[in-house]
């Protein structure tokens, strides 16, 4: 089921110079770390004049789905939602 | 009138994603992917089935459906509900994907595109179009996601292409050549071409027509005179035989915003809230567009199935918010509601280009409503959407959603 979660949350992120890539790498919700796995969708919205990064993934063990929005203004990390791949 | 085949190369391609928004929600999450997915535009029961994965399609659950009669079908259904942004990001990989091949890129909607090779660097190579189209599709897996799958079709024109793209779905790759049109032909129905829908098949009917097969070898006068009274006969015609008469671009008409009310109700203060929302949306496409209307309508359905409708040309220029309001405002309070309303829509008209601007009366005096619209606008740009509104709109940031538009790509 999907869960509107709307947190600040803790997250390490790494860039690649080598693939130019960079990604969440680490999340630390409420009290537990979710090594990411696989990426699903990487996009941007605007909101303004504000850049917002959304990343769409699942955690390693392919548990949970989460959707992290990354503010570029403030540099913040707000987990917006996330499922366990269910309908309820 | 006797016509060949066109038996010219077949040089252009429809390409759609498949169940575009499903799929995009299945790329976005794992979890989700081989399960039935719908999304729909309310996650409530009454929200109406916008898009279903193929799983979900294979359970019966087609467009249009709420979300009630998905879940009877499948209790385990996955409801989700639409990410515009999203979609729009998908749209313009998609799109860049076909732009590395050619800029004659033809958007049809949000999930479809219609390809012209002709005179293409990648044609011109000497690769075969089916080469090339492995190639899109790959290349598209590479933008999109792993998990995303289009359907290709290509034929002589647009109508043989968007038939073969729908011959074998999921992911497809078909092409429909003078050579293989009839046999194609024979194993369809009416319906299964595009733009022929039931009204259609039955008008086809009756003039002895009932296979698509009988369509083409029917003669252009029959078509003209006895089925479609008109030059709309001559068309099918040519289509069906593989010339090209669609591709004809038509300029934009009119703005519109609509909105299908969760609480439906008769309170006209509440309806007028709602009304001013869609005023300031549509003002701030029409302006973004550079253009001004010169005419308005407004349209209300009713719970009861009864629907009540006025456009009226107006004397000045509409271009700010506040004069489609007073506008639209002015038909809300001449409309019969006989029920509680579902559906509000307000549209503007008769558009003229605001360039060159022409002077006002008023300008930069406290009547000067489009310097007031313009310095909004751009507020609102910068801090993001309905940070200032009328105070009309006060408390109203999460009614009426952002929607996605199917048919007109243009703004995106």
């Amino acid at each position: 089921m999907r869960e509107k979660i709307n947190e600040e949350v803790s997250v390490v992120m790494y860039y690649s110079s080598q693939k130019r890539l960079a990604l969440p790498h680490l999340i630390s919700w409420q009290n537990k770390d979710y090594a990411v796995g696989r990426i699903g969708y990487h996009h941007t919205v605007k909101v303004g004049a504000t850049l917002h990064h959304i990343f769409e993934l699942v955690d390693k063990e392919d548990i949970l789905w989460f959707r992290l929005n990354f503010n570029t203004d403030n540099l913040h990390w707000t987990l917006e939602a996330v499922s366990d791949g269910l309908a309820t | 009138m006797d016509l060949q085949l066109n038996d010219n190369q077949p040089l252009t391609m429809h390409i759609d994603l498949n169940s575009c928004f499903a799929m995009i929600e299945q790329q976005a999450n794992p979890l989700i992917r081989y399960k039935p997915v719908v999304v729909a535009a309310y996650d409530t029961p009454k929200g109406a089935v916008l898009a279903s994965s193929y799983e979900a399609k294979h359970l019966g659950i087609k467009l249009m459906l709420n979300v009630r009669e998905a879940r009877l079908l499948c209790p385990e259904v996955i409801v989700m509900t639409p990410d515009p942004d999203k979609y729009f990001d998908a749209y313009q990989r998609f799109k860049k994907v076909l732009l590395n091949y050619t800029n004659e890129v033809t958007p049809k909607s949000i999930d479809e595109f219609i390809v012209d090779f002709k005179g293409s660097r990648a044609v011109q190579t000497g690769l075969s179009l089916s080469k090339v189209s492995y190639q899109i599709k790959q290349d598209i897996k590479e933008s999109l996601g792993e998990y995303v799958t289009v359907n290709v079709g290509i034929s002589t024109n647009r109508f043989l292409a968007k038939l073969a793209s729908g011959l074998n779905k999921p992911d497809g790759l078909d092409i429909i050549t003078a050579k293989n049109l009839r046999e194609i032909y024979e194993q369809l129905e009416l319906e299964d071409l595009p733009g022929i829908n039931t009204r259609y098949r039955a008008r086809l009917n009756m003039a002895g027509i009932c296979t698509p097969l009988q369509f083409l070898d029917a003669p252009v006068w029959k078509l003209k005179k006895e089925v479609f009274h008109g030059i709309v006969g001559f068309y099918w015609f040519m289509r069906l035989r593989g010339y090209e008469i669609d591709s004809v671009k038509f300029g934009r008409k009119s703005f519109g915003q609509q909105y299908a009310l969760g609480n439906k109700t008769t309170d006209l203060e509440e309806l007028s809230r709602l009304l001013m929302k869609l005023c300031e949306k549509t003002g701030r496409r029409l302006r973004s567009n550079n253009y001004t209307a010169w005419g308005i309508h407004l349209s209300l359905s009713f719970e009861n199935q009864m629907y009540w409708t006025k456009g009226e040309k107006t004397s000045s220029a509409i271009y700010s918010t506040q004069d489609i309001y007073l506008q639209s405002q002015k038909l809300l309070y001449q409309a019969v509601i006989s029920a509680k309303v579902t559906n509000i829509a307000v549209t503007v008209f008769n558009l003229r280009p605001t360039d060159p601007k022409q002077l006002g009366l008023f300008d930069n005096t406290n009547l000067d409503t489009r310097s007031l619209a313009e310095a909004a606008d751009t507020i609102n740009d910068h801090y993001g959407e309905f940070t200032l509104v009328p105070a009309r709109m006060a408390n109203m940031k999460d009614v009426i959603l952002k929607r996605v538009a199917f048919g007109n790509v243009s703004e995106l």
